[in-house]
């Protein structure tokens, strides 16, 4: 293997300076609970390139970030004053001991998991991929869920449960396409994150140990993951949407962040510390043994990113360098998990919410709200790279697709820049001449003949319903007409 | 050894060959198909190809199971590239196999053959990563504007050829679908529908009572139930004469029309990446447009290129942003009217590796096994043979432009064709052998080699 690149300066990472207070996530007041207007049915509000760019500057886009740095954050091994050795914070599969708040999601994972029983994957020599009894058990999830949410919290009001309802129902995969990806793993840490907005774990303001926030991610996150994985191999779920070898994962993106930050350099237990952007944990497995199968399995049970990768293990054949190129490279890296952890998130922000196919479905409400951040707006002078990145009029999907590669314009005329992969892509430098070729067409609908037989129906409007042209999205074509072409992990 | 066989040497080798000559490359590939009309007309026999996406390892195994270029003619219906890791060697050797053997490879184009597709599914990045500048990438999209976007595959027979493998049993008359493992054995046969007098076939009963199966897509497929396979068994099946005036109940499936008798051409097969266009109802329109250009975002070349067939009546949006959906009428009147026989084309992964939809008028071929390392389906190319009748190119006018009306002017003016016409017709579908096989055997992949990470992780 190659050394990586020569690394960029960085500060000295041994000792990273302590900082004054962890960004967390705000836990709303009685007041702005009770401003009841802004809750309700999420809304679509990206339907353009442009939208990602507000997107960006948004107060749901500065909390999201806030949230994920927050659950990294408890992650870093911490060192301990009493032994030599740090406490790191695996995985714990036979826990039994969460707290009330987490054994409920953990429940409710369970139930839903339970529901692929009551919908067996169907027999039908006849289909051409994705099995559409996956359809079955999005509808029975939509029949039981909001039950299910009621035992949650009380005193919610119903307006808010309706936020948490359409962040839960979105991180399952789209019913339609058959596909799932980073945009529903995505609305589901919106899930999570709304309950913490809520106060559902507990009013924790002043505890510096992020015992909930590990909780989180070591006890729910993780289980779903599972169980999306569970969906994806019950009803052969396809890879549509997926940039192949040329893509982060076919479907995930979390667990590389969270599995890196189990690996990282230590912090101090009793100080606050920054997460650190290089070194590793004392005894932690090398980045290079990610191509060791045997590796893997030791550790698959207890850290997500070999969790994560020990799934691919388990769907792909062929050698991991091949299949998992960007894998392969990362495994490469020298610095350490912290470095890839570090990696990790900032290419998260790139090419998960900085993809417009990615984050076109998400939903804003109360929770996660489309308004301007001001602290972002004035940092905006300079620009981000994903916003750099974004494309101006031509959309560069993944998209979530049928049976096969969605139209990257296939979004409100988009057009596009960067590939922005399902699974997440590393960003290239584009071509500045003889590039792309900027489409001139108008968004579908207008000026092509009116097909045969009408207009097609319009089916119930779903959150996930796929753009073309214009921002009304919501022409969800009718009936099952999708039925089993679209892939699966187009991310959407 | 003239420079091109030693690169077709070193690319089948999967070895990228250097810029300069990536580049002289395709400037002669697109000297070559710059003369190509928009619908390239193809001779028979041809084995046609779908879906590549970079496994250059299984395109080998392709090779193997086909037969090798110049022996046998291929048509390629496009996504050569992205997503699999090689698809700059895939795409180069077919190039390169083009260039050397014009006559005997069709290259038609895909929907990833096009700058931005390329630059989000993989392509891009792949020729950066190997060659460390965009350069490639842009010779070979420059030779992606210039290629066809369809092909008519004229005088196919609706007998089948001989088996190739030593000591089986002839395909008769009667076959119409016959499907191979890539050893040569033959996996199943499926007769025209005539021969199959009596049988229990739930399909062809229900058929029988007058509503066409629009349901299952499957009639007369293989993939379905529309028809009685003679698995292992043919040497029953095959010893009746066919019923020369059967022609199967209405939309139940391939049907005799042709009456089975020897040498008897085949309607054409026209081939298209993806499916047809609302814009587009008949073959010569196809040859009117202006293909020299990047895929455009809509339009009846973009459709072409993005379309799917669908269990639904006319059209529908696609839930890929790009193209339509059509459904069986709309094939049977297109290819009504086209004097078709089969529509075959790609674009969608299928488990089995080809699915026959619509009373066999179309049918779907992908050619990348276990797509994406993970999927776990067979591939699987489509043999047309000759037809040695002499009979079949006096009988098609379809490949010129004002062609006739393909003789089929009895049931009603063009255009306006009664769906009740539709049931009772089929054109006489060619014999088709499936090839299936497997993604190629794990061992000599090359090795790996790390690359530098992206900027992300600097």
């Amino acid at each position: 293997m190659e050394p990586p690149p020569p690394p960029a300066p960085q500060s000295p990472a041994s000792q990273s300076p302590p900082i004054s207070q962890l960004p967390r996530l705000e836990i709303l007041t009685p007041t702005q609970l009770s401003t009841g207007n802004c809750f309700g049915p999420l809304q679509k509000c990206i339907n353009s390139g442009p939208d990602v760019s507000f997107f960006l500057g948004s107060k749901a886009y500065k909390d999201i970030m806030t949230w994920i740095t927050q659950l990294n954050h408890s992650l870093v091994p911490r060192s301990s004053v009493d032994t030599a050795r740090p406490v790191s914070f695996p995985l714990t599969p036979n826990r039994k001991d969460w707290s009330e708040p987490v054994r409920k999601l953990r429940e409710l994972l369970q139930k839903a998991e339970g529901l692929m029983g009551d919908a067996p994957p169907e027999e039908n020599k006849n289909r051409r991929f994705g099995n559409g009894s996956c359809r079955v058990w999005h509808r029975l999830l939509q029949e039981r869920v909001g039950g299910w949410l009621g035992e949650l919290g009380e005193g919610w009001g119903e307006r808010v449960k309706e936020e948490l309802k359409g962040y839960f129902l979105g991180s399952w995969g789209d019913k339609g396409r058959l596909d799932y990806g980073t945009g529903h793993e995505l609305s589901f840490l919106a899930f999570l994150g709304g309950l913490w907005k809520l106060g559902y774990f507990g009013e924790r303001e002043g505890q510096e140990g992020q015992e909930a926030e590990r909780e989180i991610v070591l006890g729910v996150v993780e289980p779903y993951l599972e169980v999306a994985r569970k969906l994806i191999t019950t009803y052969t779920l396809e890879p549509a949407g997926s940039h192949g070898v040329w893509g982060l994962d076919d479907h995930s993106f979390v667990p590389y962040i969270f599995g890196s930050a189990q690996f990282t350099r230590p912090i101090s237990s009793t100080r606050l510390e920054p997460t650190p952007v290089e070194g590793s944990c004392p005894g932690a497995p090398k980045p290079a043994s990610v191509t060791s199968k045997q590796t893997v399995e030791d550790y698959r049970k207890t850290n997500m990113y070999f969790g994560a990768i020990g799934f691919i293990y388990d769907v792909k054949k062929g050698p991991f360098w091949e299949h998992s190129p960007m894998l392969f490279d990362i495994s490469g890296i020298k610095d350490g998990w912290g470095k890839i952890n570090k990696g990790m998130v900032k290419m998260y922000r790139a090419e998960v919410l900085g993809k417009f196919p990615v984050v076109q479905h998400f939903g804003f409400g109360g929770l996660w709200r489309w308004e301007q951040d001001p602290e972002l707006a004035r940092e905006a002078g300079g620009q981000s790279v994903h916003v750099q990145s974004q494309p101006q009029s031509s959309g560069t999907g993944q998209g979530g697709v049928t049976g096969g590669t969605k139209a990257p314009w296939a979004m409100g005329g988009v057009t596009g820049g960067m590939g922005g992969p399902s699974g997440g892509q590393v960003s290239m430098p584009r071509p500045t001449d003889g590039g792309v070729v900027a489409p001139t067409g108008f968004p579908r609908g207008s000026g092509v003949p009116v097909p045969r037989g009408g207009t097609p129906n319009t089916g119930p409007l779903e959150q996930t319903s796929f753009p073309r042209g214009g921002g009304g999205m919501h022409d969800k074509v009718g009936g099952n007409q999708f039925s089993v072409t679209k892939a699966p992990w187009a991310k959407d | 050894m003239s420079d091109l066989d030693r690169a077709i040497a070193q690319l089948r080798a999967c070895r990228p060959i250097p810029e300069n000559e990536v580049r002289e490359l395709c400037h002669k590939a697109r000297e070559l198909l710059i003369e190509e009309g928009n619908v390239v007309t193809v001779n028979a026999p041809v084995t046609i190809c779908g879906d590549i996406h970079g496994q250059f390892h299984d395109l080998m195994e392709l090779f193997r199971v086909g037969g090798d270029v110049p022996d046998t003619n291929y048509l390629f219906m496009g996504d050569f590239v992205d997503r699999g890791f090689y698809s700059l060697e895939s795409f180069l050797l077919l190039l390169c196999l083009k260039v050397r053997y014009p006559d005997r490879m069709t290259l038609i184009r895909g929907n990833h053959e096009s700058r931005q597709i390329t630059t989000v599914y993989g392509f891009y990045d792949e020729c950066l990563r190997k060659y460390g500048s965009a350069n490639v990438w842009r010779y070979c999209c420059d030779v992606f504007d210039y290629l066809a976007l369809g092909a008519i595959v004229l005088g196919a027979s609706n007998t089948l050829s001989q088996p190739s493998g030593a000591g089986m049993a002839p395909a008769g008359e009667d076959v119409e679908i016959e499907v191979c493992n890539a050893d040569q054995q033959i996996i199943s046969r499926f007769l025209r529908k005539g021969d199959i007098g009596g049988s229990q076939t739930g399909g062809s009963q229900s058929g029988a009572s007058g509503s066409p199966e629009r349901g299952g897509g499957e009639g007369g497929s293989p993939n379905g139930a529309g028809q009685q396979p003679t698995t292992n068994g043919f040497s029953e099946g095959g010893s009746g004469p066919p019923a020369p005036t059967n022609t199967g109940p209405p939309g139940s499936g391939a049907s005799g029309a042709s009456g089975g008798s020897v040498g008897n051409p085949a309607g054409a097969v026209l081939c298209v990446h993806g499916g047809l266009s609302p814009l587009i109802d008949n073959v010569d329109k196809i040859r009117l447009l202006d293909r020299k250009q990047e895929v455009p975002h809509e339009g009846a070349m973009c459709d072409l290129l993005w379309s799917d067939p669908d269990e639904i009546d006319g059209w529908g949006l696609s839930p890929r942003g790009a193209g339509f959906l059509f459904g069986a009428d709309i094939v049977k009147v297109f290819n009504h009217r086209n004097d078709l026989s089969l529509i075959a084309r790609a674009h969608q992964l299928v488990m089995e590796g080809f699915k026959e939809m619509f009373d066999a008028s179309i049918v779907t071929v992908w050619s990348a096994p276990n797509y994406c390392y993970r999927c776990g389906n067979v591939a699987a190319l489509l043999e047309l043979s000759e037809d040695d009748s002499g009979l079949g190119v006096l009988a098609r006018s379809n490949g010129d432009v004002n062609r006739s009306d393909g003789g089929m002017g009895g049931q009603g003016p063009r255009g306006v064709l009664m769906e009740n016409d539709l049931l009772g017709y089929n054109r006489a579908g060619p014999a088709r052998r499936y090839r299936v096989f497997q993604a190629a055997p794990q061992d000599s992949r090359g090795m790996p080699a790390k690359k530098p990470v992206a900027d992300y992780f600097l």
